[in-house]
């Protein structure tokens, strides 16, 4: 398992992440999708040789499916762990992923977890856990998806340690997809202008950025053999847009490439 | 019998000197939606948008089969200003259809790559030097363009030797671009060259927005006629020096065609003149415009003056304070814009026409099914299936409370909780006619009385604004029915009394509107702005700055977490409403008489999740 997670380091995430593993403070790291905040984790995570618990938020995300719940069995009833419970307990990294999914009443279970306090109270049945020394939470989330209807509460945001994560500068974003999909350096810096350009179009003609995700997914598919300009209507325009006139005009930015 | 012969003669002329393929031409407003989606992932400024070049004077030196036919005067050169790119509105160059198409493709890149052109010669070099360097696809493009074009091009030969020199010069440099760095001077220009740009014209102003203040004027002109001369036409400008009446002194038969300009007093004949204007705008090649222009402007003080106060709506206030965005010093200028908000007083009420009434039972009928949302509720004393987890948990408490025995999760359905202001453009354009009966105001009516009868239906928190504008300080803000106001005959009866007129100064309106929207409770607020067209007010908000306004405040209302969500009837809107408000904040209505029908289902599909 040890060093095969692979990550390129953007500027000063590290550094600032290992202060908050050394002072048991929460993280909050926030950046557009695909940009490597999940890979960054499961980099930290390795490096810090903890195990990484991961939850996926979403609308229907209750607090009973973080903390726990009772369940039946032959003997009664037993009560059962959530992922949250059993990260505080054993320790290691509890990540919460796009936090803003989760309804706002089910993400205040955490605030005695993130300030100076450190501990879980499970209403259910009483008790209250203190944090393993190990445990750390996570929670990231994209603000480009960020309305009035999901926002994290002011008293949430304002206990977490905050970082800002973006697509890497160009050589960087090079280096990722020559490593990843193992391309030569020069069709990796083609792929990063092409992304690059198409992100210029980000809000006016698309809705969200190309995500340096799915140019590994290209830049993968190239190194297996695939055409490129395929590659690159199957991995980046269409993921993209449903719009046919601008599929055409990014396929034709595609061809001044390639 | 002569003119069949000379209709004959005329083709096969035509049909010798033309150096067009016909059958591989590609047409601008086919590819026009890609265009400027390349430009602007091309590095090209988001704010500017395609328009048609107008045919450019060029004094090549023509052959005597030219000559004859009148041919090789105009040519259509691409060019750029501040507010648009300018291309030709087909390309027939080459035999093959791809490279015409690429052509298009390479001049947009070309357009986004080219600062303002100083000389023509060597910029265009440069800017080719800087995409092939870059774009290896479209170096290909390029080579095969240039090599394609230059193949087809007319040799030296006939030349005098200064003009083989200058010929030669451009061969070089579409062959080796950057290889020329002086151009030859030379009697006759050269050929035009249609892989590069053309400096801007030397006088700016264009004929479309005196057009756009005629066709104000004017109302009755149909959107069809207006797209066909919307092609830009060459303009000079003349003074009448004399500063008197002209008269004519020669026999009116030596007036041989309309493009003669003379300095002759039409003030008497402005009455007569309105149905074929149209046409002698399409017939011109040259449109004269005189500064001196006192008959005009008291028409247009007539046309533009407000209402006298007892003739106009109530003015409610003293008129709102609001900032303006200006992209040259990239901040809001506080106060610019004064807003005076209006309503109509001694209103009668209006009950819906049989028309109306019609498309209002089909609309409430597709608002049946989406009136209400469903929600789970959990622990509840009742309800439609059974909270295990509730079960659970109260099993396992030692101390079991016999009253409170919440097993149920209830699936009640809830009210949508939306608000949605409409925001009208009643500016004087609306008055274009969109068919034989019915202008865009009337179709604006339509949609506003039926929309708002079935939006009451809903339940949603509705309230009607409309605006117009004459200049900045006179931003006109008219309620037709506010978020308290009850929805009654009355609202109706403002909405029928609706009168365009005016300028469209929007990023004003919608200010005020997304003032007003925030300060409701409700948790989706939608703003659905109708319009049809692009931003412009009598003074500099047009082109780029009424852009760059209307996104600044878009942008404002997004950031309230108000949904801005725009409805035009401009069919060239996609040129700039993504710019404005994002690929997927706008909708554009081919066919505007059933605006009345698509509002509804726009709105639908805005708030049904």
């Amino acid at each position: 398992m040890k060093n095969t997670c692979y990550y390129q380091v953007q500027d000063d995430e590290v550094e600032i992440f290992n202060y908050c593993v050394e002072h048991n403070l929460p993280a909050l790291i926030k950046g557009p999708t695909g940009c490597g905040k999940t890979r960054f984790i499961e980099y930290m995570a390795q490096q810090l040789d903890r195990p990484i618990i991961t939850i996926s938020c979403h609308d229907d995300l209750s607090s009973a499916d973080l903390i726990g719940r009772h369940l039946i069995s032959a003997d009664g009833t037993y009560w059962q762990d959530g992922p949250l419970t059993k990260a505080v307990r054993e320790g290691g990294i509890c990540y919460l992923d796009e936090i803003i999914e989760a309804r706002k009443d089910t993400t205040v279970v955490l605030h005695s977890l993130s300030d100076h306090r450190r501990e879980l109270h499970i209403e259910r049945t009483g008790e209250v856990i203190q944090a393993h020394k190990d445990f750390i939470l996570v929670v990231s989330y994209n603000p480009a998806y960020q309305n009035v209807m999901k926002g994290l509460k002011p008293s949430t945001r304002q206990r977490f340690v905050g970082m800002s994560f973006t697509y890497p500068k160009a050589e960087m974003e090079a280096e990722i997809l020559e490593h990843e999909a193992k391309i030569d350096a020069e069709l990796a810096q083609s792929l990063v202008k092409l992304a690059n350009d198409i992100r210029k179009l980000t809000d006016i003609d698309l809705k969200a950025a190309v995500s340096t995700r799915l140019l590994i997914y290209a830049a993968k598919l190239i190194g297996s053999g695939c055409e490129i300009s395929k590659a690159c209507k199957h991995c980046i325009i269409e993921p993209l847009t449903d719009e046919p006139e601008t599929q055409q005009a990014l396929e034709r930015v595609v061809n001044a490439y390639f | 019998m002569e003119e069949v012969v000379g209709k004959l003669w005329d083709k096969w002329l035509t049909k010798q000197v033309s150096t067009e393929y016909a059958d591989a031409s590609v047409e601008l407003a086919d590819i026009q939606s890609q265009l400027i989606v390349f430009y602007r992932a091309m590095g090209g400024d988001a704010s500017k948008t395609i328009e048609l070049a107008e045919p450019r004077k060029l004094q090549i030196k023509r052959s005597a089969l030219q000559k004859i036919a009148g041919s090789h005067q105009y040519f259509m050169l691409c060019w750029q200003d501040a507010r648009s790119i300018r291309l030709p509105p087909y390309v027939a160059h080459f035999a093959d259809k791809k490279l015409n198409e690429n052509l298009y493709f390479w001049l947009v890149a070309l357009a986004a790559h080219q600062e303002p052109i100083n000389d023509w010669l060597v910029d265009n070099q440069a800017a080719t030097i800087k995409i092939i360097a870059r774009y290896p696809g479209l170096k290909r493009i390029y080579l095969s363009l240039s090599q394609t074009f230059l193949a087809n091009r007319p040799t030296v030969n006939g030349l005098t030797p200064q003009e083989q020199k200058a010929e030669k010069q451009i061969r070089y440099a579409l062959t080796v671009p950057g290889a020329i760095t002086c151009a030859v001077k030379n009697k006759y220009a050269a050929l035009p060259v249609p892989l590069w740009l053309y400096p801007p014209r030397s006088m700016p102003a264009m004929v479309k927005s005196k057009e756009g203040d005629e066709q104000k004027g004017k109302g009755k002109r149909r959107l069809k006629d207006i797209k066909e001369i919307e092609q830009r036409k060459q303009v000079e400008f003349v003074d009448d020096e004399r500063k008197t009446d002209g008269l004519l002194v020669f026999q009116a038969e030596a007036l041989e065609t309309w493009t003669e300009q003379v300095n002759l007093d039409r003030c008497q004949s402005e009455d007569d003149d309105t149905d074929d204007v149209d046409t002698i705008a399409k017939d011109l090649d040259i449109i004269t415009l005189s500064r001196h222009r006192k008959a005009k402007s008291a028409s247009i003080r007539f046309n533009l003056d407000l209402p006298a106060e007892e003739n106009d709506d109530l003015r409610l206030g003293e008129g709102i304070l609001l900032p303006e965005w200006n992209f040259k010093q990239q901040r809001l200028v506080k106060d610019k814009c004064q807003l005076q908000t209006m309503l109509a007083d001694n209103v009668k009420p209006v009950e819906l026409t049989d028309k109306q009434r019609h498309i209002s039972c089909e609309i409430t009928r597709r608002f049946a099914s989406l009136g209400l949302i469903q929600s789970k509720r959990k622990a509840q004393p009742s309800g439609s299936e059974i909270d295990l987890d509730a079960w659970l948990d109260d099993y396992t408490q030692p101390v079991k409370s016999s009253s409170k025995q919440n097993y149920f999760i209830d699936n009640t359905q809830h009210y949508r909780d939306v608000s949605c202001l409409i925001l009208a453009d009643i500016s004087l354009s609306t008055e274009a006619y969109i068919n034989q009966e019915q202008r865009v105001i009337d179709v604006i009516i339509d949609s506003l009385m039926v929309f708002s009868q079935g939006l009451n239906q809903l339940s949603d928190e509705l309230a009607i604004y409309g605006f117009s504008s004459v200049r900045s300080q006179h931003v006109r803000y008219h309620i037709y029915k506010n978020f308290n106001m009850q929805f009654d005959s009355h609202v109706r009866g403002r909405i029928a009394r609706i009168e365009p007129g005016y300028y469209t100064r929007i990023g004003a309106a919608i200010r005020q509107s997304s003032k007003i929207l925030s300060k409701q409770g409700s948790t989706n607020k939608v703003m659905l702005i109708i319009t049809d067209g692009r931003p412009n007010d009598l003074d500099q908000y047009e082109g780029r700055y009424g852009l760059e306004d209307t996104r600044q405040a878009v942008i404002e209302a997004k950031n309230l977490g108000l949904i801005p969500y725009c409805v035009t009837i401009d069919k060239k809107a996609h040129d700039y409403l993504p710019f404005l408000f994002g690929q997927n904040g706008f909708s554009v209505v081919d066919d505007a008489a059933q605006l009345p029908l698509i509002l509804p289902k726009i709105y639908i599909n805005l708030t049904k999740h």
